[in-house]
């Protein structure tokens, strides 16, 4: 049966595949479960499915952008450090894939909100028509600004 | 300042079994005054924390309790497992589990209930030094037939096959199996193939190489080569794939496997004890156990009676768990008392060995003299006899088969209560009554 507690389980276990298929199965019928969303966005950038990864990212940052950038990689035991280490020191210029720029692009608004911008800046340069990944850099950025200007 | 306790948790401190909850996301949210105690970690230091950094049991680095548990449906009782403490040391624990559920039957969150049993190791170990083998109570002929095959086979590196009910103590020959053998001073592995879902068992028992599936991160040697040069067993032997059947056939065959995910043979010598409470010939009819699989294991057959066809052992068992439990729970307590031994050796025992250990314990934790009384047995025992027709309703429903009893021993009274279980004084009133 599934559950949400089974997709946090293989989601602890890192086994992104059954915990995805899990968190699909409790947000199909719990579509504000903001907790198995941002989870099911890692889960799907690591199983390839880069564009559905997108499609939730898009509705929780524009829904919440705190929800994901509040993460607290230990006491979540989020993924996000160990995923971006993964893919080693990437920077947002080099000449790599759409996805694979989109995917780190995501990941980092997890753990890191400058570097999940520069990328999708980066995506936005190379993609200008691309809308939705403007509107998720705005949000972001302004969100940065806001936050330096209170702490300053 | 610190909440106040509710009465709920004041309940939950009260009890001896360590306990913690966890919520959906695996935190533990409770843990009480008796885990405490057995893991050495204050509450304020785990609540919150992941359980699987706090409750490091053995299963948890292979599969955590609750998760098999959200995986199978079924909750997990009296699990054995070793648990590593705050120290660093490890403790034997065993363990159930289960999982909370809301209202509409979604899992919220889980509760692990466990107990130490270091001290009752170590009382095992006292009590089995006197009379008993390697821990097995069995004075009984067959018991003492299987005593002297494991001391005959001791040279051998042959596999064995240990059938019986659940509860009979298959785990402990075992035991006694690996201490006697010329491997003793080697690993000795224990797989318990029911506990982990098919497609995880092979990964267990030959490893897998990074990459072979989407959890396998790294390089990960499987319990063969964890055993190599000493001895593996095999648990419920009956529950595993037929496709990791196959693989097995072929480390008793050749001595070799693979890990999952790679091609290149692994050569090991491990001795391979296995066992199954499910009857054989069915398990080779239905096709759960492959037949060749089953003659290269079936080297040497060890099958262990149920408690109920060695009745002769009951009493000595009775001793020896009163012995231990009444150490364990610091009581003082000599015997039991005739009726209540009697019941227990009328008792058929579903749960063999094991479900008399529980009886007792819970029957010492009750006791309040040197003598365990009568009414101190389980009520769903005492109602398997209660439920049996008392001489009094005999009187009351069934005066033609009183008569007929009567005919059949030609009146001869004394048989006649013997076979009622009465007194002849209880028969003689029962007559009378039939006469008003």
């Amino acid at each position: 049966m599934y559950s949400e507690m089974l997709g946090n389980k293989y989601f602890l276990a890192r086994n992104y595949e059954d915990a995805a298929v899990n968190f699909q199965h409790t947000i199909n019928s719990d579509p504000v479960n903001k907790s198995a969303r941002k989870k099911l966005i890692i889960c799907y950038t690591q199983i390839g499915q880069i564009q559905k990864a997108f499609e939730s990212f898009y509705q929780l940052v524009k829904e919440d952008l705190n929800f994901i950038i509040e993460t607290d990689p230990v006491a979540d035991d989020c993924p996000c450090v160990e995923l971006t280490d993964k893919y080693g020191n990437i920077l947002p210029y080099e000449n790599e894939s759409y996805d694979l720029k989109l995917m780190l692009a995501m990941l980092w608004l997890y753990c890191n909100a400058e570097k999940s911008l520069e990328f999708f800046k980066r995506i936005l340069i190379e993609n200008p028509n691309d809308n939705r990944i403007g509107e998720v850099a705005n949000i972001i950025e302004t969100k940065i600004r806001l936050t330096n200007k209170l702490t300053h | 300042m610190p909440e106040p306790k509710s009465s709920r948790d004041e309940i939950l401190d009260s009890i001896g079994e360590g306990l913690l909850t966890v919520d959906k996301n695996f935190k533990i949210n409770f843990f009480n005054r008796a885990a405490e105690e057995i893991t050495g970690y204050k509450r304020e230091e785990v609540l919150n924390q992941f359980c699987k950094y706090v409750f490091k049991c053995e299963l948890c680095e292979s599969k955590c309790p609750i998760g098999l548990i959200l995986e199978s449906g079924n909750p997990l009782y009296d699990f054995r497992s070793n648990i590593e403490i705050k120290d660093g040391s490890r403790k034997p624990i065993k363990l159930n589990a289960a999982i909370l559920k809301n209202e509409s039957d979604q899992p919220i969150g889980g509760v692990i209930s466990f107990r130490d049993l270091s001290e009752i190791e170590s009382i095992k170990k006292d009590v089995s030094s006197a009379g008993s083998y390697f821990g097995i109570i069995g004075h009984g002929k067959a018991m003492q037939d299987i005593f002297r095959l494991v001391q005959e086979i001791a040279d051998s590196d042959a596999p064995a096959l240990i059938q019986g009910e659940s509860g009979t103590g298959k785990e402990m020959i075992a035991n006694a199996i690996q201490v006697t053998s010329k491997r003793k001073d080697k690993n000795f592995v224990k797989v318990n193939c029911a506990v982990f879902p098919e497609t995880l068992l092979a990964s267990e028992l030959f490893g897998h190489v990074k990459g072979a599936f989407t959890d396998a991160v790294k390089d990960r040697p499987g319990r063969f080569e964890i055993a190599n040069e000493g001895t593996i067993f095999l648990d419920e032997i009956a529950e595993m794939p037929l496709q990791t059947q196959v693989q097995l056939l072929r480390v008793l065959q050749e001595g070799t496997f693979e890990r999952i995910g790679e091609s290149i043979p692994r050569v090991v010598d491990v001795r391979v004890l296995a066992a199954t409470n499910l009857k054989i010939n069915d398990a080779l009819k239905n096709g759960k156990l492959r037949e060749d699989l089953y003659y290269r294991l079936n080297v040497i057959p060890i099958v262990i009676p149920p408690l109920r066809e060695r009745t002769e052992d009951i009493p000595h068992l009775v001793n020896s768990f009163i012995k231990e439990y009444s150490k364990l729970y610091n009581k003082v307590i000599n015997d039991i008392d005739d009726r209540a031994l009697e019941i227990l050796m009328n008792y058929d025992w579903p749960g063999n060995v094991r479900e008399l250990e529980n009886v007792i314990e819970y029957m010492v934790v009750r006791a309040k003299n040197e003598s365990i009384q009568l009414e101190k047995l389980p009520a769903s025992i005492k109602s398997t006899f209660e439920t049996r027709k008392p001489a009094e309703e005999f009187k009351r429903e069934s005066p033609s088969e009183l008569l007929q009893l009567l005919k059949k021993h030609k009146w001869n009274k004394t048989k006649v209560a013997e076979e009622l279980g009465i007194g002849r004084t209880t028969l003689w009133r029962m007559l009378k009554n039939l006469e008003k």
